[in-house]
């Protein structure tokens, strides 16, 4: 190529070049201008190109689950509602609201619950077509897209479930895709639709017994049976209900385990009566700096309700009339509640420590004389308390009773120790003794009395080891032990109210006890609670007047009635205030 | 050689023919000698040194002696030219006389400055559209750290705030209004030297090498820059080399910066005071107080305040060789910054290269090329956000650490709270960690561009324009393994403290081709001027980062991640390692014509296409067009005298908005999210039996939803304004009004989670923002010694959101400021026909007295309600009003409660010079817009917010507190568990006015005299003193009324959540040319 020198260029010769070369430049970026344009995500992918393999697929569904790995509206919303509404437990710390029924539409964890169950609801609107698109094209076989479609119309069943149970009528989406603004619907309604969805996961999921080994904490028939059951009882169809609970698929497929105290145990996860629970496992720190908050495997939060004195958190605590009411020989006792003078009786904690002597903190708190790890017999302490100075708590604020059910996970040590804590216990959110106890219930609804006190009975006997108490009958004899203030009482004899004192004390502290008696009717649950604990109007708390922690002063328990209204939750203030559609419940 | 030969030629004849003509006029004028004197018009004193030339004459040139006089030979019919640099030609026949006095008018150099607008230059009086200029000399004035610092107040209608004053600056620019609630979503496109910035921080230009900055406001100035100009356009020109001769200058300063202002907090013995007496009237008995505060005065004092603030010192050097001749230009500067802040640990270094070269060889082609590098090392380890907990930390350490209570003790032991105590075990000693943790945050910035333009003909050239912007950042954190608490308390105090190594590396590429050509042409009274061209630009973002626990302190390599050795998981988290692509194709036109310099009209197009879209609405056009009329020139006002210049133009036009959302927002996106054990991942484990863990599966799931029509934001925008000058061009003023609506502004908003998603870009609403901006500007020169002038910048803009285009009537804050406490997670709405941002909570009504809280109860419970308020609400606290009138208080009780938008705000200059002395004041204010005190809301809660502890609080409050004896209307009980209470919602009592007069800046400058500097070879010396920040009048309780944008997101303005504070600075400095 001859070098030009430009001084040497003629004018025309210098014009024509240019303009050819400036001709030149502008071809490029008039040419590939479509191109130049089309940029795509390389940090995410699109729907085509995300399902091109089965598990691909399963990884669509899997997401639905995870949305229930959440502290949040694990504990803070379900069972929070499901237990602290019966005033058997309360909470300590920031949520003490819970304890006055002064819960208000911005607290925290209820936006959680909401939004993580419509995220889930969403996940699996989206996830139906996408399924069905992976079937025709050959990504999946059939019988895992019937599998999948029946996981996700389990899932988006159980969610609108609690939501209709916590918050009465909610949104129905339906439709893979939605602006989010579409109103509430009613409350039966929704369990309408948990029955539909039940309906349609009943007939593609497999049955508990065809499930891997490799897949255990999917959706199952049973599962399905069972929630669809538990929908039709708050749709008060209860001939409907009888017979999902009747159906093979979860009286064959599911036992009463022989223990109760097993039932909760850390290494009876996924056992033979659990209809369905929400799985972890640890997957790294089990300190604060794992994924414990939302969406983490790694975490549970069970060691959050130990005393104060072993784990440093003591968040919440028992209603000391709770520990009263068990009825004389009930194992179930000190497997759900235990107070000063009560030795853990989980053999889990039992085998890896010894019992409570043998956390590091009260062994090294024992050493420096530390009075309260010292029992009554002088020797180190193995009750959770002792009768002469029960353990409640740094500030003095908790009742001196704790959670028995919730203290299985042996490896966990609280904020002490090794301060392990966070773990990886499953939550059981559906168990087959609740499902004989809901099946008692419609019996007794649809009139078959004997055949309630036969259901009563088989979870009785479990509880008491063999056989349970009967009056001269022959039927359950249903009495608590003493009143919250340490009177004698009567037996229990009206079939319903026997029916929902075994809700309570077979499943206190679990996932389902105020759901439970909130469907039995207006009214039912304010009743029950009054009766058990002389509830009034006051908002603050008082002294306990019974028992061993009835000093005169103040330790964290509340008589506050539950008022009209407060039954169900606020809709969180955040989604009133991202769909105006939404109308806040009346009484909030 | 044929060119050479014509140029040669050329040249020859001109030579050739001059000298003919001088003979023949030297012939004809030798008869008359006429002399006189030129003076200044305005002060009358005698100008030396101004040309005097005859024309038609003998052509002979001289100038005037010192005292202004000249003598020049020159026949009757000769004309005398008199030109002097400054001062407006004047052109006088000689007639009879042989005395010719002359009076010369100084130029107007405003109006003939050459403005730098999109692809050109204009002069300011041919200027159609909004633009305002900030000079070298203006910049120079202020020591500045970034160049957005020098604009505020300068420019009307341009809003700059220092967010907070932490070293390198954080700094708001808002061009008329806010047009966008999205984070970033208000930033003007920077344009530096013809080249659009679109990665990289414009505080890596170092303001010393500033020429000027034009700032383009209205539609008809910005829409050449299309989709990017809805929120103005910056055009920074940096120094070039001039054609004569050569210039060396050095500039340096050091600026003491005094400890800032401090909150007055109670000392270690009135806290523990406050907490026994708390414990001691706590009838629950539930709240307890650590066994050292049982004897106040014994306790050891924790003055963290004064801990943490320091003296700072700022130090700044800058060297610039610039010059050239006919052919070749240079301008090359080294500038080095290095800011020491007022916060333990946070400093600001920079370094920067600045080359610019013109190059042009021949008349037709000519090169320019620009070089710009940047190196900043900065941190800030402990700012904006949680300065505040200095004063709400526990003013004790008592009881904690063993070995020291002491913050220090200056051997390497640092004090720490009882970690076995509930109500403070959860404090750190910020100071231990500003001091063990190791930070590092290196930005790299490289900027060059290259032109070549060629005149084809006359008036028409074309140029092609090519750069490219590198930036590369790169840090990392670590924290050592702290065992101390263990070690002292054992395993009840929790766990060793693992260390922690985290490391980010980001880096971009982008690159810009412009091809333009344009035509410039005087027919007679007809201008017309053209430019039209094709531009394409491609940003290529590379991000890395990740953390893990490290095997010890001292490893910091990410593939050394400590592996739990029983499950084999490692500790190592990558976020955000991958590549994003970015594309803009443009093709723009301008077209002007004027005729006879009376009328203009001016007419611009630019068509954008943008990858940020999906294809089917990747194109936006951006037409604007306006007029200008110069009422000056017409007949009817040519003569008169007072009025110098009167102009008026307006404008309407389209410009866009794209910047603030990320990538392939219009997209379906599927996720695997994060990897198991972090909060973001998708996955469940399966196969989990009895006691064992199960086994993990991933997850996917869509991250974002698809929206295929999402499209830029535009705005329209009209604006009428008129330009005067009076006082031969002394008095200049500009009264502008506009009216910029927001159309489809861009936010990811929170949708309903219904949706199944948290967020979601849209285009949301529309947003409107009118004003009024005056200017006005007095410069005098009273003699040859004393000149002095003043300028003022007003501008008045209301802001309003007009419509949302689904859902609801209201935004509520979005961004990532996040305040602390219950109640907190909302405290701004900007609702439909109010301004951004408002203020939102409870309206308070004082303080519940025992009657008043009795009569509120019993109303309410006969509305059916248990309380008015809250369960524990007793006298003493808060007392709400019940906006809704429902008979309680529920959190629809909250409302507006004010607006941090000013009424107006502006800079009033003052400059003067005495001989060798020079003075410049700087006053900025602002004025109606509300603050909220978020802080003072900490230091009126002994409650720690958030969660279960104690914090301290203020003076006043401890000594104002309600008490039944002594009780307050303003000031709540104090109550170690507000939570249940709720004395500290947001609520009206925090919302204070923010109106503020600062005075900015203080110099005065002396320039050493020419023959004392002439011995030393050097052509001027100024040294100055100067000082900054020297007082503030305001009614704003807290440490500085001037607070920004929070999280760069307008939904949160004026909010003081403990920001980095401003103090005095005093700076000596100099200027050397040589």
């Amino acid at each position: 190529m001859r070098m030009i020198n430009i001084k040497d260029m003629k004018m025309n010769k210098k014009n024509i070049t240019l303009i050819a070369l400036f001709s030149a430049l502008l071809i490029p970026i008039g040419g590939c201008q479509k191109n130049f344009l089309s940029q795509n995500s390389t940090k995410s992918a699109t729907a085509d190109a995300s399902f091109q393999k089965s598990q691909d697929v399963v990884a669509l569904v899997n997401s639905i689950y995870d949305g229930y790995q959440s502290s949040d509206l694990l504990k803070k919303s379900i069972w929070y509602y499901a237990n602290f509404l019966t005033h058997d437990w309360y909470n300590d710390g920031a949520d003490i609201a819970w304890n006055s029924y002064t819960i208000n539409s911005n607290f925290g964890a209820l936006s959680v619950f909401w939004n993580n169950a419509y995220v889930a609801i969403a996940r699996a609107n989206q996830a139906f077509g996408i399924i069905a698109t992976a079937k025709t094209n050959g990504v999946v076989t059939p019988a895992l897209a019937d599998r999948l479609t029946g996981e996700a119309y389990f899932l988006r069943g159980m969610s609108y479930y609690y939501l209709a149970g916590t918050f009465g009528g909610v949104p129905l989406e339906l439709n893979a895709v939605t602006d989010g603004l579409t109103p509430r619907s009613s409350q039966d309604q929704v369990f309408q639709q948990v029955v539909s969805d039940m309906e349609q996961a009943e007939k593609l999921l497999v049955s508990k017994t065809a499930l891997p080994s490799t897949e255990i904490g999917r959706a199952t028939k049973g599962a399905a049976y069972g929630y669809e059951g538990a929908a039709q009882m708050w749709l008060g169809k209860y001939t409907e209900a009888l017979a999902a609970f009747n159906n093979t698929e979860l009286t064959n497929n599911y036992h009463l385990l022989p223990n109760f105290v097993d039932v909760n145990e850390f290494d009876h996860q996924n056992s033979d009566e659990s209809l369905f629970e929400i799985q972890f496992s640890i997957q790294g720190s089990q300190s604060w700096d794992g994924g414990w908050q939302s969406g983490g495997e790694i975490a549970w939060i069970d060691d959050f309700s130990w005393p104060w004195e072993i784990s440093g958190f003591g968040y919440d605590y028992a209603n000391p009339g709770l520990s009263y009411s068990y009825q004389a020989g009930d194992t179930r006792k000190l497997a759900t509640i235990v107070g000063p003078g009560d030795q853990l009786v989980s053999p889990g904690i039992i085998a890896k420590w010894g019992g409570i002597k043998g956390y590091a903190v009260v062994q090294s708190g024992f050493a420096a004389g530390n009075q309260k790890y010292i029992g009554d017999d002088g020797n180190i302490i193995n009750t959770c308390g002792a009768l002469s100075h029960p353990w409640f708590g740094d500030d003095l604020t908790r009742s001196g009773y704790y959670c028995a059910k919730k203290w299985r996970d042996p490896n966990l040590t609280g904020a002490n120790g090794t301060s392990t804590i966070f773990g990886s216990q499953n939550q059981i959110l559906l168990r087959y003794a609740e499902i004989l106890l809901d099946r008692a219930e419609c019996k007794v609804r649809t009139g078959d009395i004997p055949g309630a006190m036969a259901d009563l009975k088989t979870v009785r006997d479990r509880a008491w080891g063999g056989s349970s108490p009967v009056d001269g009958t022959g039927k359950p004899l249903v009495q608590d032990g003493l009143t919250y203030d340490g009177k004698p009482t009567q037996p229990i004899t009206d079939p319903l109210q026997m029916v929902l004192s075994e809700y309570r004390h077979e499943l206190t502290a679990e996932y389902s006890l105020m759901y439970n008696l909130r469907r039995a009717g207006p009214g039912v649950a304010a009743a029950f609670i009054h009766t058990n604990y002389n509830t009034n109007s006051s908002l603050l708390p008082q002294p306990y007047p019974y028992g061993p922690t009835a000093d005169g002063k103040l330790h964290g328990v509340w008589f506050t009635s539950l008022p009209a209204g407060h039954d169900i939750l606020p809709i969180p203030q955040n989604a009133i205030g991202l769909n105006p559609n939404l109308k806040q419940n009346p009484g909030y | 050689m044929i060119r050479k030969l014509q140029i040669k030629n050329f040249v020859v004849v001109i030579g050739v023919s001059l000298s003919l003509m001088l003979l023949s006029f030297s012939g004809y004028a030798q008869n008359g000698t006429v002399t006189g004197t030129v003076t200044d018009a305005a002060s009358g004193l005698p100008l030396p040194g101004v040309t005097v030339k005859v024309l038609n004459g003998p052509g002979t040139t001289i100038s005037t002696d010192a005292n202004g006089n000249y003598s020049i030979k020159a026949g009757p019919t000769s004309k005398l030219v008199f030109a002097f640099v400054g001062y407006t030609t004047q052109e006088v026949q000689v007639g009879n006389r042989n005395k010719v006095d002359v009076k010369l008018t100084e130029e107007n150099k405003t109006l003939n400055e050459l403005v730098v607008i999109g692809y050109g230059t204009a002069k300011r009086k041919d200027l159609t559209g909004s633009i305002s200029s900030v000079s070298a000399a203006t910049i120079a004035k202020v020591p500045v750290t970034t160049l957005d610092q020098a604009l505020q107040g300068r420019a009307a209608g341009v809003q700059i705030t220092n967010n907070d004053a932490s070293p390198g600056g954080n700094v708001s620019v808002m061009i008329r209004g806010v047009g966008s609630l999205a984070t970033n979503g208000n930033n003007p496109l920077y344009v530096v030297d013809g080249y659009p910035i679109e990665s990289g921080g414009i505080n890596s230009i170092n303001p010393n090498d500033i020429a000027s900055i034009d700032i383009l406001k209205d539609a008809s100035a910005t829409a050449i820059y299309g989709i990017r100009a809805a929120n103005g356009v910056v055009i920074i020109t940096t120094k070039k080399g001039k054609k004569d001769g050569v210039q060396l200058s050095a500039d340096g300063y050091t600026a003491f910066q005094t400890r800032p202002k401090e909150y007055k907090v109670l000392n270690g013995q009135q806290f523990a005071t406050l907490a026994l007496q708390q414990a001691t009237a706590d009838s629950a008995k539930q709240f307890t107080v650590l066994s050292n505060w049982n004897n106040p005065s014994s306790v050891t004092e924790a003055d963290w305040q004064n801990a943490v603030y320091r003296p700072g010192l700022t130090q700044s050097y800058n060297v610039g060789l610039r010059g050239g001749n006919d052919k070749l230009q240079a301008a090359t500067s080294i500038g080095y910054y290095n800011q020491k802040g007022i916060v333990l640990g946070s400093y600001f270094k920079r370094v920067t290269l600045n080359l610019n070269l013109d190059y042009q060889p021949v008349s037709w082609l000519k090169s320019s090329t620009s070089a710009k590098y940047a190196y900043q090392d900065s941190n800030n380890p402990f700012g904006t956000g949680s300065l505040g907990q200095l004063a709400q930390l526990p003013p004790t350490l008592d009881g904690g650490n063993k070995v020291t209570s002491q913050i220090s003790d200056g051997n390497g032991n640092y004090g720490f709270f009882n970690p076995l105590y509930t109500y403070i075990a959860k404090y750190n000693n910020p100071v231990y960690n500003i001091e063990n943790n190791r930070y590092s945050n290196i930005n790299q910035f490289f900027l060059t561009n290259s032109s070549l333009e060629a005149t084809i003909i006359s008036g028409l050239k074309i140029k092609t324009n090519a750069g490219v912007t590198v930036t590369g950042a790169n840090g990392y954190y670590s924290s050592p393994e702290d065992d101390r608490l263990v070690n002292q308390y054992g395993n009840q105090a929790g766990s060793t403290q693992n260390p922690f190594f985290s490391q980010y590396l980001n880096t971009s590429f982008d690159w810009l081709w412009e091809n333009t050509i344009s035509y410039d042409k005087t027919f007679g009274k007809h201008t017309i001027n053209f430019v039209g061209g094709v531009s394409e630009q491609k940003l290529t973002s590379n991000g890395f980062s990740g953390s893990m626990r490290p095997a010890n302190g001292t490893v910091q390599d990410l593939s050394h991640p400590y592996i739990d050795p029983t499950t084999g998981i490692s500790t190592l988290i990558l976020n955000s390692t991958g590549q994003e692509i970015g594309t803009l194709a443009s093709q723009f036109a301008r077209l002007g014509y004027n005729y006879d310099s009376r009328y203009y009209i001016t007419g611009t197009i630019r068509r954008d296409g943008s990858s940020k879209f999906n294809a089917s609405h990747q194109y936006g056009v951006f037409p604007s067009g306006s007029a200008m009329w110069k009422a000056k020139d017409e007949f009817f006002l040519k003569d008169v005298d007072w009025l110098t210049d009167l102009k008026f133009r307006g404008s309407y036009g389209e410009v866009g908005n794209q910047g603030a959302i990320p990538y392939f927002q219009y997209n379906a996106l599927y996720s695997t999210g994060l990897p198991p054990g972090n909060s973001g991942n998708l996955g469940y484990p399966f196969g989990k039996t009895g006691g064992s863990n199960g086994i993990y599966q991933g997850g996917v799931a869509a991250i974002q939803p698809a929206y295929p029509g999402l499209k830029w934001e535009t705005d329209y925008q009209t604006d009428v304004a008129m330009d005067a000058a009076f006082l031969h061009g002394d008095l200049t003023l500009t009264v502008e009004w506009f009216n910029r609506k927001s159309k489809d502004f861009l936010l990811n908003i929170a949708v309903p989670a219904q949706t199944g998603f948290a967020t979601e870009t849209q285009n949301l609403g529309s947003m409107s923002n009118k004003g009024w901006e005056f200017t006005v500007n007095y410069n005098h020169s009273v003699n040859r010694d004393f000149r002095f002038g003043a300028g003022l910048t007003l501008s008045f803009i209301q802001n309003k959101l007009i419509s949302l285009t689904k859902g609801t009537n209201f935004i509520t804050n979005t961004g990532g400021v996040g305040l602390a406490g219950n109640g907190w997670s909302t405290f701004t709405e900007t609702n439909i026909g109010q301004p951004v941002g408002e203020f939102y909570g409870y309206k308070s009504l004082g303080i519940f007295t025992d009657a008043q809280l009795n009569a509120a109860n019993t109303a309410a419970q006969a509305k059916g309600f248990p309380f008015y308020q809250q369960a524990a609400t007793a006298p003493g606290d808060r007392y709400y009003a019940d906006t809704n009138g429902d008979g309680h208080i529920t959190a629809d009780d909250q409302t507006s409660l004010g607006s941090p938008q000013p009424k107006f705000f502006g800079g009033l200059n003052l400059d003067a010079s005495y001989k060798s002395w020079d003075f410049n004041v700087f006053f900025y204010g602002v004025y109606g817009n509300k603050i909220l005190n978020y802080e003072e809301s900490n230091l009126e809660t002994f409650q720690n917010r958030g969660f279960v502890g104690i914090e301290n609080i203020s003076q006043e409050y401890y000594a104002k507190a309600w008490t039944s004896s002594n009780p307050s209307n303003e000031f709540a009980r104090i109550y170690y568990n507000d939570n249940s209470i709720g004395n500290a919602y947001p609520s009206s009592h925090w919302i204070e006015n923010g109106s503020f007069l600062k005075l900015k800046t203080l110099t005065v400058g002396y320039t050493l005299p020419a023959d004392l500097i002439k011995k030393l070879a050097v052509s001027k010396i100024r040294i100055y003193v100067s000082t900054q920040n020297l007082f503030t009048i305001t009614s704003y309780k807290g440490m500085d009324p001037e607070i920004g944008v929070q999280g760069s997101n307008a939904t949160q303005t004026g909010v003081d959540n403990g920001t980095y504070p401003s103090s005095k600075y005093y700076t000596i400095g100099f200027n050397v040319t040589f």
